[in-house]
């Protein structure tokens, strides 16, 4: 029976008590109210240390004793059918133990690095040194690695503007003859590869005497993967460990095995042996996913308040062979207020014989923010009103518009804002443009499943909290740790987190920005069933009625007088820990089942070079509950700089004759360094949720969707044009700047 | 990396002998780029000639008894952009070229010859996948292929690109350089260096594979001049420079007595633009005129498909680099 209990929720600028059910068992959420002393709190990440001492051990760094190297002799063609191959040189070099194909004759290869061979050797040179001998004969076929040339795709103009017409409808075109401003424009974006500092693989130990596979990989599903391998192999569940205790980055792009780990498995299984097989830099950038390249369309139109009278979306996704996940979304609640008639949005995958695009931190919303954000700016501009009052205008979001005015004002939006668009603030230094932009964000995840967390105290006091979910880099051991620490009232030091390991209870893929908020509440729910019980032996021990025995803030108390430290205590529950689990519930009634955020960037653009630097950035950002706040604005921070890099550098340079990726390393896939770092600010917003016993709301996602627009839009009131284009290379801004020029030359002309 | 041999000797001399007996040897200093190309595999020489040995007598920066600088081959950009000798506003431009390149662990590392003689960069030249002109092949990919970071001056049948940073404040200092060949010691114009036309057949040096350079001279600067240095990158971490451009001047009574320009990062080689001189000699320098003069080192650019912006932004960094070392407030 679920009982029901009243919860204050809501932020600082909108509290409200909310009813909700609680699922029997469960303990009554943390409120707005609630005091933490260790939650929320500056604490240092747990494995902070470990990570930059190079202690901590990554799949990467896991050798096992006869270890082989594996690797995967891939496609130098885009497309086309394999005719032979010959492995038989490639099997009589030196070193070498296991040769097999991953791909049959007249198999197609889909892109320049698809999978023909795998095989292992003694040493990864060794390894190379075969790969070089074998040899690969295909059909070849007409391949197509541009999107903007696929079948299917829009016809563009010498602008990049789409030209072909739009479906026909009625209440559209009505919404658009009642705007005083009307733009239309094309937006596009290219592909930006993950990018994880460690890359994409697997260590795979095949263990034939007890039927075993271990293994270890850099993944951001350790429990679902255990299921993908065991499939793969033909080996039952039971007797699949999967390990990950930490992973380099995923954003995305590491949820499957992959050929990668489905082959070091069959390598390993066919040699007996543990075989270790990692992407190099080049794979990684070409066979191991992407955020899709995009090309987006919008005619909007707004009144002369600023409010939206018609938005007509849409976009076309270049997410390489598989032909889906291209997609893109935008900030739909702007136009919350229109008639459906009135709103319109539409997409398209174009196939190309390229590598497949994947999820990447907040798929598709980079793109699309970037082309909605823009479109909003445009028609500002075009009414003469400061961007912001626009966004005021059409946002529905009390936590938002809260937002919005305070970061505008710790930005000095108003001051930073350049009041005449392309007028240098300096006339002494006429080449030097600055301007400011702002974008909103937003995603959706308070975490579900029924997940379950272990908890552990020992006899000695220490703590365990564990779960087999993955660190990615999050901080998720240092999340469980700190919500275990708080519920015991024990320092933060006692506690150790352990994750990535599929001997512990299940958890979830970190997709979506819901390993968090999945998890805590079962950590804290294991938590409450452990101080319970250890509440119950010390009564046991103690020789006194449990109902009499308090608990706060570390010590155990009778009729109010201190009786026992916490360790005190545990020296007393006997040689056998307690161990308890908590589980996760469906979430009941929250404030809100989403997070908000906005942004702010400043830029500096060179007129005679076309160079753009950021020099500061604003993120407002709410995600529910705060558990650690260091480590939630890591990730903010990471998402603003790799935003940055997002808008102003990366991008995969294909030779389109050849489909091959020429920046395939980390020379000329430029990513944006210490320097490129500008101020960077971040202030997150708490907000009681409700929902379930934390209410957290994931943080991955959120503030990866409004960097790119910002920044665009700062560079086009710096400019007085948009660029419309990501990454914005100097090329692209000398361009725009150049048809500004003309464009006010001809209109001199006409005067 | 394929297993290789790594062959050291006592002494300059001793060192080249080694590299003329071992074939295909290669000089190895840092090996910044070297061991980088090797591990890719783009590159698998059976021999490397350590040089590093050599840093007790090539690791110095010296005045010369005529007020001259040498500078040892195996100084490294770091103690380079910091040498105390090198204090003189008319180094101000070699200092900073050494001084922003690459990373700081790189600078720390990576010596002055090294920088002068790395190979060139092209993402066709640098991968196995090419069979480029500049390596033996027929074509030139990047010729009407992906060229965004490729030559728009002085090229011929190859786009690549130089990517030396200190070649051209080296250049417009009137650099010398003494190489050694076994016993034989000669000294030349660093220009010569490289090869007058960097076809796509022409090496990236002119040096013999067992020549040495041990040091670089520069002439004592005449009194009151002054040195800049100016690139454009797409970052400021860890990046190539898109253009470059040093300048070096020197003036008397208000007026240009010498003045010298050289781009970088444009051609396949350093570009030292003599027309600069002649258009400044004797006149007034005023913004206008660097302007002026940046615009005639880019007038013979013929760019490529994707690279037609370093045209004005080369031409904006050259003449920042001219007014740098005028004095002119940017």
């Amino acid at each position: 029976m679920s009982a029901p209990h009243d919860v204050k929720v809501g932020f600082a600028g909108d509290a409200k008590v909310l009813q909700v059910q609680l699922p029997p068992g469960d303990v009554p959420p943390w409120d707005l109210d609630k005091e933490f002393s260790v939650v929320g709190t500056a604490m240092d990440r747990l494995d902070g240390v470990a990570k930059v001492t190079g202690r901590a051990r990554y799949t990467f760094d896991v050798n096992l004793p006869g270890m082989l190297y594996g690797l995967l002799v891939r496609s130098t063609i885009a497309r086309g059918r394999i005719k032979s191959v010959d492995t038989s040189e490639a099997a009589k070099a030196p070193g070498v133990v296991a040769v097999l194909r991953t791909k049959d004759d007249g198999h197609r290869v889909r892109f320049v690095g698809d999978d023909v061979v795998a095989l292992a050797a003694e040493t990864l040179d060794q390894a190379r040194d075969a790969a070089e001998l074998v040899r690969i004969e295909y059909d070849v076929e007409e391949h197509v690695t541009d999107f903007r040339k696929a079948e299917g795709a829009p016809r563009l103009d010498g602008d990049g503007q789409i030209v072909d017409p739009w479906p026909e409808s009625a209440d559209i075109e009505a919404g658009l003859a009642a705007g005083k401003a009307r733009v239309e424009a094309t937006w596009s974006c290219e592909v930006q590869t993950h990018s994880a500092l460690e890359s994409h693989g697997t260590v795979a130990w095949w263990k034939p005497d007890e039927g075993v596979l271990e293994v270890w990989s850099s993944t951001q599903a350790v429990s679902g993967t255990q299921q993908a391998f065991a499939a793969a192999a033909k080996v039952p569940q039971n007797k699949v460990r999967v390990h990950a205790e930490y992973v380099g980055g995923g954003f995305g792009a590491k949820f499957p095995p992959g050929a990668e780990g489905l082959n070091a498995v069959r390598l390993s299984m066919a040699t007996g042996r543990p075989v270790k097989l990692m992407l190099d830099r080049y794979e990684e950038h070409t066979c191991a996913g992407n955020r899709p390249s995009a090309i987006m369309q919008i005619r909007a139109a707004a009144d002369e308040s600023g409010k939206l009278t018609a938005w007509d979306y849409r976009s076309f996704g270049g997410p390489g062979y598989s032909g889906q996940q291209g997609g893109t979304s935008w900030p739909t609640y702007y136009v919350a207020h229109l008639p459906r008639g009135a709103r319109r949005t539409a997409h398209k995958d174009l196939a190309t014989d390229t590598d497949a695009g994947r999820a990447m931190r907040a798929p598709g919303r980079p793109q699309g923010f970037f082309a909605a954000e823009g479109a909003l700016d445009e028609l500002a501009v075009q009414l003469g009103m400061d961007p912001l009052d626009l966004r005021l205008a059409n946002d529905p979001s009390p936590l938002r518009r809260y937002e919005w005015q305070l970061g505008a004002e710790r930005f000095g939006w108003k001051e930073r804002r350049n009041p005449e668009p392309g007028k240098p603030r300096d006339p002494s230094r006429p080449w030097l443009l600055q301007g400011a932009g702002l974008a909103s964000a937003t995603w959706g995840q308070l975490g579900g499943g029924s997940w379950k967390v272990t908890c552990r105290i020992h006899q000695d006091g220490t703590v365990e909290v564990r779960n087999a979910a993955q660190d990615i880099g999050t901080g998720l051991k240092t999340v469980l740790a700190a919500i275990v620490a708080e519920e015991l009232g024990v320092p933060l030091s006692r506690v150790r987190a352990t994750t990535g390991d599929t001997i512990d209870p299940a958890g979830p893929a970190s997709g979506g920005s819901t390993t968090t908020p999945s998890l805590a509440p079962a950590a804290r729910l294991a938590a409450a069933r452990a101080r319970q019980k250890l509440v119950e032996r010390v009564a046991a021990a103690l020789g006194v009625d449990a109902a009499q025995l308090g608990y706060e803030q570390g010590h155990f108390r009778i009729d109010g007088q201190r009786k026992l430290s916490f360790v005190d205590a545990c020296r007393r529950i006997g040689p056998e820990p307690i161990e308890e689990q908590g589980e996760r519930f469906r979430n009941y009634a929250a404030y809100q089942d989403h997070v908000c955020g906005c942004q702010f960037a400043e830029v500096e653009v060179d007129a005679r070079t076309g160079l753009v630097r950021v020099t500061r950035m604003l993120a407002v950002q709410d995600t529910g509950l705060v558990l650690a706040k260091k480590l939630a604005e890591s990730q903010v921070l990471g998402a603003l700089i790799q935003g940055i890099s997002y808008a102003l550098h990366e991008r995969r340079v294909l030779d389109h004759r050849f489909g091959r990726m020429l920046n395939g390393d980390f020379n000329y896939y430029k990513i944006a360094g210490s320097v490129d770092t500008p101020v960077l600010d971040v202030v997150l917003v708490p907000v009681a949720n409700g929902g379930n016993n934390v209410g957290a709301a994931g943080l991955g996602e959120p503030p990866a969707t409004a960097p790119a627009a910002a920044i665009h839009n700062a560079v086009a009131n710096a400019l007085g044009v948009p660029v419309r284009a990501l990454p914005i290379t100097p090329d692209r801004v000398l361009k725009a700047l150049a048809t500004k020029a003309r464009a006010a030359e001809s209109k001199k002309e006409g005067d | 990396m394929k297993p290789f041999e790594i062959v050291r000797a006592e002494g300059i001399a001793a060192t080249s002998k080694a590299a003329g007996a071992t074939p295909g040897a290669v000089f190895k200093a840092a090996g910044i780029d070297l061991l980088d190309r090797m591990k890719e595999r783009q590159f698998q020489p059976p021999a490397l000639v350590d040089l590093l040995r050599l840093r007790s007598e090539l690791a110095a920066v010296k005045v010369e008894p005529d007020g001259g600088i040498a500078i040892g081959a195996l100084v490294t950009l770091a103690g380079l952009a910091a040498a105390p000798e090198l204090a003189d506003p008319a180094f101000a431009g070699l200092r900073e070229a050494a001084g922003i390149a690459a990373t700081p662990q790189i600078r720390s590392r990576a010596t002055v010859a090294g920088n002068l003689l790395q190979q060139a960069r092209c993402w066709y030249l640098r991968s196995a996948a090419f069979p480029c002109a500049h390596k033996g092949g027929e074509t030139c990919f990047a010729m009407y292929g992906e060229n965004r970071y490729h030559s728009v001056l002085a090229y011929d049948d190859c786009v690549r690109v130089h990517p030396s940073n200190i070649a051209p404040p080296l250049l417009t200092l009137g650099a010398e350089v003494t190489v050694q060949r076994g016993d034989a010691v000669r000294r030349i114009k660093l220009a010569e260096l490289w090869p007058e036309r960097p076809t796509a057949a022409a090496p990236d040096h002119t040096l013999a594979p067992d020549e040495i350079v041990t040091w670089i001279h520069l002439p004592k600067p005449a009194a009151g001049s002054r040195g800049a240095y100016c690139e454009s990158r797409e970052k400021l971490s860890f990046d190539w420079a898109t253009t470059a451009a040093a300048a070096f001047a020197t003036l008397a009574d208000g007026k240009v007595v010498d003045a010298r320009l050289c781009l970088g990062a444009v051609a396949p080689g350093p570009v030292p633009v003599p027309a600069a001189t002649e258009m400044l000699a004797g006149k007034v320098p005023t913004a206008a005129l660097c302007d002026e003069v940046a615009a005639a080192a880019f007038a013979g650019a013929k760019p490529l498909y994707h690279n037609a912006y370093k045209v004005p932004t080369g031409t904006a960094i050259a003449a920042r680099a001219l007014r740098l070392a005028f004095g002119i407030e940017d």
